[in-house]
């Protein structure tokens, strides 16, 4: 039980010039919290965990664990655990020694690792496994396996690179609830490190996204869907992505293809003096209106039937260049493909702002 | 059995060239020198077509191996011989592994100028045998010998490295710990390259030590490609001929099985092609045992082989 802060820590890996894989990275992990590392590959995130494991270094900075500064500790004096996207299983062990080998190299007695082992083998339902080798496990008794490994030490952090990665569709849904239950039942504070932003989005107590090593915004899930700080983690968060496009602004609203869409008076006096903004609308906030009504003219260029819901996807002509928009549609009668449509917006309390240039959000 | 041949003649005609080639370079020459080991064949009975003498040796039981296996001098003293053979071949092969994985254990690491160190560190293997043993056997040379003037210089007693003593074992097996590392060195370089970096990781994060992550991670890691080449490097050392016999030569202080089952058969008066072919068969036997033990042995251990 700890709680994590980064305070300014850096990751430089030389070269020329140097590649500053996390840049300044400044975080808070209450004790007990669940928090995601989220972003897209090569955004820090896992060298972020990493530095927190003691396996990469602490180039500028510090980290904290439970208080004390743990920048020039070694991994085996943090009292941490990490599950890794490979697993990392000792080949040559059985479950039962993978699990119980961090107590082993602490001395601790052989009836106390074997209770301690059986334990968590319950917790995660693997005691008919005890005795098999990695080699004769599926993927996911496998990944459960590394769970109970971290489980079986009682570190004071947990650390997930991907663990969910390997796995396919159906038991990474699966295995996602279970992590989160048992972590909701151990109450140990866990960094998860994902590219995927629907794992981010269920697991997280909190969620931080990252891009380029910087950290864009850290909130809870609801807060990033509902008020992204910028247009980088607007279109990061939520599946099927946010329609973000550039558009002109008047004093009256967002100009889209003839459609003037009225915006809030506090939008328009934070876009203050800006031509153009970077206009960013979910696709569930759009909607297909009667021909009657006022909207944007999309041609139908590809259907994707959810079940549900169908996601339709067109193009609109903005100014002279023709845009791609997606629309979330009820799925029981879809537009057909090459069909033109009527585009409104729903809902305008929906709509997001930003910056067209630094993407950073406009509106208090 | 017709429709049969219908069926599988191809596969058959295929493999045929191979069994032939093998049955007349292998098996035959096999069968013969175990048929060999029940006559008293030598160079004086054994049919020449140049004399146009027909061979006269006679099928004399199991008179050979009585001889061999009592151990009588005149017949090479089989168990003092087999007993040096096994010093030679554990201590030859110790010395190959446990060098052989330093050596790698230093590669693996990210160290500057790492491909020329691998390149000389190969170089024994590159040279071709008899040039390195005549080089060592110089070296050896009691009185002008680099190596013995680098022990007078510092104070320490020369031995007579090549003499009528037990120096002469001590001085072929450096030989062939110099000759043999490099491919130790290679095959558990590759070996430590293939166990995967996060098992490393995961045992420092586990808490081991460096030491610990060596028994624990490596050691397991390098079994198969370990049993593998101690098992091959033992059948090669048992029976290693050219280097004792280019460096120490028909001395008997450095006599192994093989290297003396040469001796009977080209040299000596009678060339005794009936005794070396004994030795012959006791060496396989000796090979196989020990084989089939290992194996066991590996097998108990859960390793697929």
């Amino acid at each position: 039980m700890a709680e994590v802060s980064y305070v300014k820590a850096s990751r430089v890996f030389s070269g020329n010039p140097p590649v500053r894989a996390v840049d300044e990275l400044s975080l808070e992990v209450a004790d007990g919290e669940f928090l995601v590392l989220v972003g897209p590959s090569g955004s820090g995130k896992s060298t972020a965990l990493r530095m927190l494991a003691g396996l990469e270094d602490i180039d500028e900075g510090a980290i904290h664990i439970g208080g004390k500064d743990v920048t020039n500790v070694p991994p085996k004096g943090r009292d941490i655990a990490m599950v890794f996207q490979s697993y990392a299983l000792y080949p040559h062990m059985t479950v039962a020694e993978n699990m119980g080998f961090a107590l082993k190299l602490r001395g601790v007695p052989k009836p106390e690792i074997k209770a301690k082992v059986e334990e968590a083998a319950k917790m995660l339902d693997l005691q008919k496994y005890l005795e098999r080798k990695p080699k004769a496990l599926s993927g996911g008794q496998r990944q459960r396996v590394a769970m109970g490994r971290a489980i079986v030490r009682e570190p004071s952090v947990f650390l997930m690179d991907e663990p969910l990665s390997n796995l396919d569709a159906k038991l990474r849904v699966e295995t996602r609830a279970n992590i989160a239950a048992l972590q909701q039942r151990l109450g140990t504070t866990t960094i998860y490190v994902t590219h995927d932003q629907v794992e981010a989005m269920t697991m997280g107590h909190r969620v931080a996204v990252l891009k380029d090593g910087l950290l864009q915004q850290c909130d809870t899930p609801r807060a990033l869907y509902d008020r992204p700080a910028n247009a980088f983690v607007a279109g990061f968060i939520g599946s099927p992505a946010m329609n973000l496009k550039t558009v002109p602004i008047t004093s009256e609203g967002a100009k889209l293809d003839g459609v003037i869409v009225p915006l809030s008076r506090d939008a328009i006096a934070a876009a203050g003096g800006l031509d153009e903004v970077t206009f960013g609308i979910r696709p569930e906030a759009l909607g297909i209106v009667p021909s009657s009504e006022e909207g944007m003219d999309m041609t139908v260029e590809l259907v994707e039937e959810l079940g549900a819901d169908a996601l339709v996807h067109g193009a609109v002509k903005i100014g002279d260049s023709s845009q791609r928009f997606v629309v979330r549609v009820d799925g029981r009668t879809p537009p057909t493909l090459g069909q033109h449509v009527k585009v409104a917006v729903r809902d305008t309390t929906e709509i997001h702002l930003f910056h067209p240039e630094s993407g950073e959000r406009l509106e208090a | 059995m017709r429709r049969f041949l219908d069926r599988y003649w191809y596969a058959y005609a295929m493999v045929l060239p191979v069994v032939v080639v093998i049955a007349v370079l292998v098996l035959y020459p096999l069968a013969q020198g175990v048929f060999f080991t029940f006559t008293n064949i030598n160079e004086g009975n054994i049919a020449n077509p140049i004399l146009d003498r027909p061979a006269t040796y006679d099928v004399v039981g199991f008179k050979n191996y009585l001889n061999v296996l009592s151990g009588g001098e005149s017949f090479g003293a089989f168990w003092g011989t087999l007993v040096r053979t096994l010093i030679w071949t554990f201590s030859c092969v110790f010395f190959h592994y446990t060098i052989g994985l330093g050596l790698a254990m230093l590669l693996n690491r990210q160290v500057k100028g790492r491909t020329l160190y691998r390149v000389l560190l190969i170089l024994p293997w590159a040279v071709p045998g008899f040039i390195s043993a005549f080089a060592w056997k110089y070296m050896f040379n009691a009185q002008y010998g680099i190596i013995n003037q680098l022990l007078r210089s510092v104070g320490l007693p020369d031995p007579v490295w090549l003499g009528q003593s037990n120096w002469a074992l001590v001085s072929v097996i450096i030989v062939n710990v110099w000759l043999g590392v490099p491919f130790m060195m290679v095959a558990l370089l590759g070996g430590l390259q293939s166990i995967p970096g996060d098992l490393y990781e995961a045992a420092e994060v586990d808490g081991a030590t460096p030491w610990q992550r060596f028994r624990h991670v490596t050691l397991p890691g390098l079994r198969s490609v370990s049993s593998t080449v101690v098992l091959l490097g033992i059948i090669w050392t048992f029976n290693m001929f050219p280097i004792i016999y280019l460096i120490a030569g028909p001395n008997p202080n450095a006599r192994i099985l093989v290297t003396y089952a040469f001796e009977r058969f080209f040299s000596g008066a009678s060339r005794d092609y009936a005794v070396a072919s004994t030795y012959g068969v006791l060496i396989l036997s000796v090979l196989l045992v020990f084989a089939t033990i290992y194996r066991r042995a590996l097998r108990k251990q859960g390793e697929v082989w």
